[in-house]
């Protein structure tokens, strides 16, 4: 179901990418707090809960880009969303490492 | 004044405005409110009431009422009135053409806390059920979706400990970021007469509010710190609070995680978050902070109500984290008189939390990417579901600027006017081809809208809200809807009209559906608030009656602890400048009624007839400014004309406004930034100039700033990760 999802017919990210750098770092700052596995834990459990999956995937495509102004641990998070052992399900609280 | 003429009708009711959510008598003759008393027996007003729910019902026959349907083609057509059937035929054909064109995620739904608890899940069945996908949210994104992400990560629990009649325990009550004595008005008095017996209060807000200092109402400590500043604040709270043991070892080893307490002890323990090191920050003085923390941690029963001001910031979440990482550490959960509670603003903001108007989770606070809760879901709906988290509002104007994004169906709401940067906004709104409005007036919103549906305000309606006591109450039709249709019928008949049959009796149907669908809700019907009055959540077999205080015996994590999360201090990327050196912040004034779309239609506006700009003595005559001056408010993201006043009531720095008025246009300067965790706006912090307007022409507002997202941000953010 979820590949229908997407917007027919449409090019580029859905949101405006600086938007997207933006407020992924502003989750990195977040997490900073914990120690870098946690932090990336969290960091990845919160994109894949809360963000659209267009999101997700123009996220992923900046990085594989050489993602430009984010942050060193946003960007080893988001390559956790690819990983499908990673994908467990969500949860409210302190990150789960 | 007449004497009020003799009603013949009494019903029972719950008042439209404020999370508060007091139970009336409306009182009618024929089909005409003539009175609206307070009800006795109202479990959260004890038969008082302000002067809203007390006076400012008329806007409900307001000659602005829309009676008739209406649709165009194009914005820019006038509109044309038609019969609901083809109203609904017209929106659920191009709803249809959009996700034809664009793909099914390109449309989504917003619903309203002005809209009961029956409407607000109906409108996320209509997202998920018909269009099919998860691109449903309301406006709580826009206030407290923070207290629902930052409670529920600490206690388990988006929603209030406590019921209101708590604070009559209390020995300390602690005010962050909301102004009761205005916002609230009758909490505010049940406030008011615990002061009097001798309860200490402390306000922590930029403003000398009316709640620091008026009529029975005097602070003990104001913390009047500097906005954007509430973590490192609240971190330095328990900066103190740790470093001279006033914390509750035997509670956190009870009843929360011992790991994650020691984790936070350590980082706001830590030299960074010394009173000595904040303070400078915050603009406070280092004393204030520790005298705050010592009397905050010494109770015995000490008890935090707080609002906007904690959540509408870029650490929004953070700062409600903070509160209930406080809370725990000082063992303050888990009996009357203590807790901590956010102060809703609009009579349903809880139940528009509670039932599913998320883009992820659905009622119940369950994410959509959990198969077992969507089958729950997909067995009573009979269809399948989507398992990805769709569009939050803000996003889906972000979403609409790149052409993803083409329809809406907006729920008494009105987003131009109510979310932030305004101009952003309305170019998302033109860029989309099927905008449906459903209000009791036209609004800023519909001038873009290509359908409307006249709504039915809550006189004409049957259903239930939820205050901010988790309180879920009846709402009873008082009055026959104007247009027809009470809204429930609407969002019901624009179902079929996509060709999903459903179909309710009443409202109460769709109460006892969504009863069977969220677990806090499990024992709530029409028959149980009709017995009881009004039952508070979690309400289920365990609570027949429903429950007064959270948390008195576990918190609802799954191993049953509370837990502690680490709220660094990260400053808000909005920050004075040269261009622009002041800090304007905004709030709400008693008479009148957040956006004013109803109490501005009533005479209450004769107390508060326009929004003034408050400003310090000062900072006016570094502009030769005097009272009265008209005035240009210009941020990096618009400008705006307020008349200013003298007042001292803000710092030097800080400048102060209310949003009661359209015309004020507060959002057209407000930025784009917003909470990192759920994107609710940083309305309170906002860097601006003033300056003095010279001319009688005065243009209210100016579109020609518009720019871009974020263009001028770039450049200070590159330098700081190269610095």
């Amino acid at each position: 179901m979820a590949e229908s999802i997407g917007t027919a017919n449409v090019e580029g990210e859905v949101i405006d990418l600086d938007h997207l750098v933006v407020m992924a770092n502003q989750i990195g700052d977040f997490f900073a707090s914990y120690p870098p596995e946690r932090a990336r834990e969290g960091l990845r459990n919160h994109l894949r809960t809360y963000w659209d999956p267009r999101m997700r995937t123009a996220l992923l495509e900046h990085i594989d880009a050489g993602g430009d102004g984010l942050q060193e641990r946003v960007i080893e998070a988001a390559r956790l969303l690819r990983d499908r052992e990673s994908d467990k399900s969500g949860y409210y609280g302190p990150p789960k490492a | 004044m007449p004497n009020p003429r003799k009603p013949e009708k009494e019903t029972i009711t719950i008042c439209p405005y404020c999370g508060v959510g007091c139970g009336f008598k409306a009182e009618t003759i024929g089909n005409e409110i003539v009175r609206m008393t307070p009800w006795k027996e109202g479990k959260s007003n004890h038969g008082h009431s302000c002067v809203k729910g007390r006076f400012a019902y008329d806007y409900y026959r307001h000659p602005d009422r829309v009676k008739t349907p209406m649709i165009r083609k194009s914005i820019d057509d006038p509109w044309q009135e038609v019969t609901w059937d083809e109203a609904f035929s017209y929106a659920a054909s191009e709803l249809k053409r959009v996700q034809a064109t664009y793909g099914r995620g390109s449309v989504g739904g917003v619903s309203s806390s002005r809209c009961t608890n029956e409407e607000i899940f109906l409108t996320q069945k209509f997202v998920r059920a018909v269009l099919g996908n998860n691109n449903i949210d309301n406006c709580a994104r826009i206030c407290h979706s923070p207290t629902q992400f930052g409670l529920t990560a600490t206690v388990g629990a988006g929603a209030a400990s406590q019921h209101f009649d708590s604070i009559l325990q209390a020995d300390v009550i602690m005010v962050v970021g909301a102004n009761p004595t205005e916002g609230h008005p009758v909490f505010g008095s049940m406030m008011k007469r615990r002061i009097r017996e001798g309860a200490k209060l402390i306000v922590i807000d930029p403003r000398r509010t009316e709640t620091v200092d008026s009529a029975h109402c005097h602070a003990d400590i104001h913390l009047s710190l500097l906005p954007g500043t509430n973590v490192a604040v609240l971190n330095s709270l328990a900066h103190v609070i740790v470093r001279e043991n006033l914390h509750k070892p035997e509670f956190i080893k009870a009843r929360c995680e011992w790991q994650e307490f020691e984790h936070w002890a350590e980082l706001v323990g830590s030299d960074e978050y010394a009173p000595e090191t904040v303070g400078p920050i915050a603009g406070l003085d280092p004393e204030d902070i520790r005298r705050a923390a010592r009397l905050y941690a010494s109770g015995p029963n000490s008890t935090v109500y707080y609002g906007l001001g904690v959540t509408e910031h870029s650490q929004g979440s953070t700062g409600v984290m903070c509160l209930g990482n406080l809370g725990l550490a000082c063992g303050m959960y888990g009996r009357e008189g203590v807790g901590v509670n956010p102060l809703r603003g609009q009579g349903n903001v809880q139940g528009g939390s509670c039932l599913g108007s998320w883009p992820h989770v659905f009622s119940g606070y369950r994410f959509v990417t959990d198969k077992a809760t969507r089958s729950s879901f997909e067995a009573e709906w009979g269809v399948t579901l989507d398992g990805e988290p769709g569009l939050r509002l803000p996003n889906m104007f972000d979403a609409a600027l790149t052409d993803h994004f083409k329809g809406m169906y907006i729920m008494g709401e009105d987003p131009v006017q109510s979310d932030p940067n305004q101009n952003h906004i309305i170019s998302a709104l033109k860029k989309m081809e099927c905008v449906i409005v459903h209000d009791i007036f036209e609004n800023e919103t519909s001038k873009y809208a290509h359908v409307f549906l006249p709504g039915s305000s809550s006189m004409e309606k049957d259903g239930s809200f939820t205050n901010a006591e988790r309180r879920l109450g009846r709402v009873r039709k008082v009055v026959e809807p104007l247009a027809g249709y009470q809204d429930w019928e609407v969002t019901v008949k624009l179902m079929n009209a996509m060709g999903y049959d459903v179909h309710y009796n009443h409202a109460g149907e769709v109460l006892d559906e969504l009863a069977r669908l969220s677990p806090a809700y499990g024992g709530a019907s029409f028959e149980l608030l009709d017995r009881v009055g009004s039952a508070q959540w979690p309400v289920n077999k365990d609570a027949p009656e429903g429950t007064e205080v959270l948390h008195m015996e576990k918190f609802p994590r799954a191993n049953g602890l509370g837990t502690f999360m680490l709220t660094g201090f990260v400053p808000t990327r909005e920050r004075v400048t040269e261009q622009f050196p002041l800090l304007l912040t905004t709030g709400r004034i008693l008479s009148q009624y957040n956006v004013g779309t109803q109490t501005r239609r009533t005479a209450n506006s004769m107390w508060h007839a326009e929004d003034v700009l408050e400003m310090s003595l000062g900072d006016m005559q570094t502009r030769g400014l005097r009272d009265g001056d008209w005035v240009k408010v210009t941020s990096r993201f618009g400008a705006t004309q307020l008349r200013v006043k003298e007042s001292v009531r803000v710092n030097p720095g800080v400048i102060y406004t209310t949003f009661h008025h359209a015309e004020s246009k507060a959002n057209a300067v407000t930025s784009d930034l917003s909470d990192w965790a759920t994107n609710c706006p940083e309305y309170k912090v906002t860097a601006v100039e003033v300056s003095k307007v010279t001319t009688d022409n005065r243009p209210r507002t100016d579109t020609a700033q518009q720019r871009p997202q974020h263009e001028e941000r770039r450049e200070p953010e590159l330098a700081e990760a190269e610095g």
